[in-house]
């Protein structure tokens, strides 16, 4: 009997994860699906189950500069993101685990409090310096700006890591003579490089995804795939072809990340307070 | 060296400081200022704030704002909570189950927005028309009274596995004995999800309910991507209302006033968050 119950729980259990994953899936299929069919065939009723898949509305994409250039643009405000997030925030990390430091907690709150800050409070400020010190709509100024939230997620996220590295192994690096550079450099980098990869990807993801920031602050030479993407929605004549297949182009690197990071993800997402 | 964990951390600080400290000073002093991106800018002291409070208007989206946090938050970790519980269970498979339900969340929220377009376009959406076979005529983003409900949709579609993820994780990190001891003493499942399982996850229940509400709060990308705030007021909320009032009413200093007293609500909720997790 007890065993009877047993097998009904789990079948219950696969059966509400097939419909959460159909619910989940079935609408990205279904742009995917729209995506490569020909201009048409998108919108018969009713709909075109079988159909030749063709890869025009791709080809219309890479042949548009203006798209192609957001997918480069992006790809380097990400990569600048992550890497200056990174290098500054392994040195606070270490800082916070090695050291005893006044103020701590206050510092932890201002990481939690800039993390949680609405984006297009950024905006504006940002757009009057930027003006002025020449950096609006270039790859700097936006991979500064985004510091605001992947900085302390940096920091948190390093920090949850090195903490998990034993008091011992620091205190033998200090009597080997090691100044904290070393220390760091030799020692901590090659033990946290899955926590740098882990955090790299997460900041990743948000950086490339960010559109309300974006939108202010970029006007042409440093904007977006967001942006790009957005470029299609126009409400007069809508460009379906480009609807679709420009979101499947700036889902798929994502989708790639979520299934080497997916170990990482949990610990990644409740900063560090669970462990993956 | 005494002041070598300063020296690691001022880069932090300086980074911290002009992206967070400065645009929030910079929107309190020109929240007094009649500033419309020109040259002019005069001190009209609370005018701004005086000018919004009693306006109707920016209650209405107060109020957008609000009723969507709370019925996206409500839904999302109703069916989060669920979804954990159920998944739990799954021994064989739940790496792929997890990994599949994660995607949502690693979309853009402007690709959501395009997807969901497409999907209930009036005309030419795969809803709309299995919709018509039943005699529905539908129109998701275009009626005054489903555009919000449509939008909380999305996010619920968009946001829920973040709910689900956390909690999931949660469950798994808890100790096995007291739910066995719990079932030799004739408790139902049920009975071991009530009173076990969800009071042993209370500090991440309260995250999540935490990182939920300040998130839905800013919304912006898939109100901004598919109804722009419209019709008329219905699914306006506070960003994407700051949005508009900079750049198609071009009152800067009034969109700043919004960012101030909306970040007043952001902070608050922060504060209560890092006062209940003592770990920050």
């Amino acid at each position: 009997m007890n065993k009877l119950s047993k097998y009904k729980h789990l079948i219950t259990a696969y059966i509400v994860s097939f419909i959460a994953i159909a619910v989940t899936i079935l609408p990205i299929t279904w742009l995917f699906l729209l995506s490569i069919k020909s201009k048409g065939e998108t919108f018969t009723k009713p709909p075109k189950w079988v159909f030749d898949p063709t890869i025009q509305n791709y080809i219309d994409l890479w042949d548009n500069d203006l798209f192609k250039d957001t997918f480069v643009n992006s790809f380097f405000i990400t990569l600048i993101s992550i890497t200056l997030s990174i290098i500054i925030a392994i040195f606070a990390a270490y800082a916070l685990k090695r050291y005893q430091i006044r103020f701590k907690t206050a510092f932890m709150q201002w990481l939690l409090l800039a993390y949680m800050l609405p984006e297009f409070l950024f905006v504006l400020p940002m757009f009057a310096i930027y003006q002025s010190i020449g950096i609006y709509d270039t790859y700097i100024g936006m991979a500064l700006i985004y510091q605001v939230h992947v900085l302390p997620f940096s920091i948190w996220m390093l920090r949850s890591f090195l903490e998990e590295i034993p008091k011992e192994i620091d205190d033998a690096a200090y009597l080997d003579g090691c100044n904290p550079f070393q220390a760091i450099y030799k020692i901590y980098l090659p033990l946290i490089i899955p926590g740098i990869v882990a955090t790299a990807i997460l900041n990743g993801i948000w950086v490339w995804n960010e559109l309300a920031i974006a939108l202010g602050l970029t006007f042409f030479d440093a904007q977006p795939i967001t942006v790009g993407v957005a470029s299609f929605r126009g409400y007069a004549s809508i460009n379906w072809g480009g609807m679709t297949g420009s979101a499947i182009v700036s889902m798929i690197p994502m989708i790639l990340f979520v299934t080497f990071a997916q170990k990482h993800i949990v610990k990644g997402l409740t900063l560090g307070s669970v462990k993956g | 060296m005494k002041q070598t964990p300063y020296f690691f951390i001022l880069p932090s600080i300086l980074i911290l400081a002009f992206t967070s400290l400065y645009p929030i000073c910079y929107s309190i002093y020109y929240s007094f200022f009649n500033w419309r991106w020109g040259n002019e800018k005069d001190f009209i002291g609370l005018s701004n704030y005086i000018i919004l409070l009693t306006d109707k208007k920016f209650w209405i989206i107060i109020k957008n704002t609000f009723v969507f946090a709370f019925f996206a938050c409500l839904i999302e970790i109703t069916i989060g909570v669920f979804l954990a519980i159920y998944i739990d269970r799954i021994k064989y498979g739940s790496t792929i189950i997890r990994t599949l339900l994660l995607i949502p969340l690693m979309v853009s929220g402007i690709s959501v927005t395009m997807l969901f377009k497409v999907i209930l376009d009036n005309m030419f959406g795969i809803i709309p028309y299995f919709l018509s076979f039943i005699g529905i005529k539908s129109n998701f983003f275009g009626s005054y009274d489903a555009a919000l409900p449509t939008i909380i949709g999305l996010d619920v579609w968009w946001q829920t596995s973040f709910v689900f993820i956390i909690i999931l994780a949660g469950f798994q990190s808890i100790p096995s004995e007291p739910i066995e001891a719990a079932k030799m003493d004739g408790a139902t499942e049920w009975e071991v999800t009530r009173y076990i399982r969800l009071p042993m996850i209370r500090s991440l229940l309260f995250l999540v309910l935490i990182f939920r509400s300040i998130d839905t709060l800013k919304v912006f990308d898939i109100i901004w991507g598919t109804t722009g705030g419209g019709p008329g007021l219905a699914t306006e909320a506070l960003q994407t209302y700051a949005y508009r009032v900079a750049y198609s009413f071009l009152e800067m200093s009034k969109s700043m006033t919004v960012m101030v007293l909306f970040s007043v609500v952001v902070i608050f909720l922060t504060v209560i968050y890092s006062k209940f997790n003592k770990d920050i």
